[in-house]
């Protein structure tokens, strides 16, 4: 049990790791996609928070994104692997332009995940642990502190920008 | 315990966190990104309880519906949309 619970530790760092890269190298922070995602960054930052990162917030409440095209090819892989990963990528990207969204970020995050994933499962992980450090890891960026999360993210995109 | 029940616990255990954080936040807007951790909890408790084709897409359905209500409560709430959408 304590081996699982180790394993859904470290798919959540792989997972973190992940979708922040590709979030960050698509510009999410760099503006709200829609006015919705926007107004999200500006409360944030009204409260204290930084501007960039609430605004990365915004988008990945707004529209599928790397985050949640890694959870959902998690999923996929856990219930046909590959193909089943590659299906969730499919859907996300419908998912994508449904939200008015190019969808670029979150189709790129769903088939590179679905690899990490598989690839991992090669070497003793299983893609159920996965789908639970995915949710571990936004629930850092999303449930724990909005100011915190939003610094971190800002100057993550300070790197990129 | 199997690997999944361990995962779904993990999960089940976020989703509740995500809930009460949706539940005593008081500023809409914020409420949206815990409710975003919620919709993550649920997909993967989805897909976790029911290990099926079509339960992926259930899983993808479920998200995607909730992340277009959050889209469009956001934006209701920014005024509607920009001009030069």
């Amino acid at each position: 049990m304590l081996n699982v619970i180790a394993r859904i530790l470290a798919a959540s760092l792989v997972s973190w790791l992940l979708f922040i890269t590709i979030d960050v190298l698509f510009k999410l922070p760099e503006k709200g996609g829609v006015s919705g995602a926007a107004a999200i960054g500006q409360a944030i930052e009204k409260d204290g928070g930084a501007l960039h990162g609430g605004y990365m917030m915004g988008n990945i409440v707004c529209s599928p994104d790397a985050s949640a095209g890694t959870l959902l090819a998690a999923c996929g892989v856990y219930i046909a692997g590959i193909p089943g990963g590659l299906a969730a990528a499919l859907l996300v990207y419908i998912g994508n332009r449904i939200c008015y969204d190019p969808g670029y970020a979150g189709t790129t995050g769903a088939v590179l995940a679905t690899f990490v994933i598989f690839g991992f499962t090669r070497i003793g992980f299983g893609a159920e642990e996965f789908i639970a450090g995915m949710v571990l890891a936004i629930l850092t960026i999303q449930g724990l502190s909005h100011l915190g999360a939003s610094r971190l993210l800002a100057t993550l995109w300070g790197w990129r920008a | 315990m199997i690997p999944s029940e361990i995962a779904l616990i993990f999960v089940v255990l976020v989703g509740l966190f995500a809930a009460l954080r949706v539940a005593f936040e008081k500023n809409t807007l914020r409420k949206l990104p815990y409710l975003n951790v919620l919709s993550f909890a649920v997909a993967a408790a989805i897909a976790l309880l029911i290990r099926h084709p079509l339960a992926l897409l259930a899983a993808v359905a479920f998200f995607v519906g909730s992340t277009l209500e959050s889209n469009a409560i956001a934006s209701t709430y920014a005024g509607g949309r920009d001009k030069d959408d």
